[in-house]
């Protein structure tokens, strides 16, 4: 490879692969890399083809790795998942109910505008008023 | 799916995709290296392998033992088909013609 970025990228995509795949196939892989690429290859599809290999290699179980390691690290991948959706799906309904609780109270805060004329006045409940410019229920 | 004859257990390249068959197609006629198999399998079925499917399909075949690779050539590893890969290959190719026949005899039966 003549241009030094595709050898760059090339060399970047390889270096994605593990360890042990790279002292096996590095060199070979590279210079393949080299020959695609003199033949028209475009370097952005040799580069992403590698980069694919690299992922599958890192993510196929080898005969040497512990079948249960993956397994586990698959299971945790996918409790965190569901613990994260659960805690999403329950933080939603109660985010909307304090939305809708703190709005509700948010004329009981000093300086809020005074009830309009059409609602019923707070002097109709006089056993409940706390003060002159509430609505009658205890905050 | 399952097969009644209880031939599927044989055919172990059922399952290894369509590169690791082009793959030991093209090692069938002799060992050959990386770039010698991109430009056979582009030539034989025009298909072309990325380098990384390409090394991907390699493994996977030295791994179930159909293929091994050969001492290297100037940082080249050629790789050669094995016994057992050239049974494998045998089975597939006579499972992919059958049913290459069925599906050429229903067309025709469907008149289509």
């Amino acid at each position: 490879m003549d241009d030094p970025r595709a050898t760059r990228l090339v060399e970047t995509a390889l270096r994605c692969y593990p360890a042990r795949w790279r002292q096996r196939h590095g060199e070979e892989a590279a210079e393949l890399a080299a020959l695609l690429i003199r033949d028209g290859t475009p370097v952005g599809s040799v580069a992403l083809s590698y980069l694919a290999g690299a992922a599958r290699e890192w993510l196929t179980p080898r005969p040497g790795q512990r079948l249960s390691i993956v397994a586990c690290a698959l299971l945790a991948a996918a409790c965190l998942t569901g613990v994260s959706a659960g805690l999403l799906a329950s933080a939603a309904p109660a985010r909307a109910a304090s939305t809708s609780q703190a709005r509700g109270r948010a004329h009981c805060l000093p300086g809020f505008p005074a009830p309009a004329p059409d609602v019923i006045p707070a002097v109709s409940h006089p056993q409940l008023i706390t003060r002159g410019d509430g609505h009658g229920r205890s905050c | 799916m399952s097969r009644r004859d209880g031939r599927a257990g044989q055919d172990v390249l059922r399952r290894v995709g369509e590169a690791s068959v082009l793959v030991l197609i093209s090692l069938a006629d002799g060992p050959k290296h990386g770039y010698a198999l991109i430009q056979d399998i582009k030539e034989l079925a025009d298909v072309e392998l990325g380098p990384g499917t390409l090394y991907g399909a390699l493994d996977r075949l030295e791994r179930l033992g159909l293929i091994e690779s050969l001492p290297a050539e100037d940082r080249r590893h050629p790789y050669r088909i094995t016994a057992p890969g050239a049974v494998a290959l045998r089975v597939h190719l006579d499972s992919l013609e059958r049913v290459s026949a069925a599906g050429r005899l229903r067309l025709q039966l469907g008149g289509i």
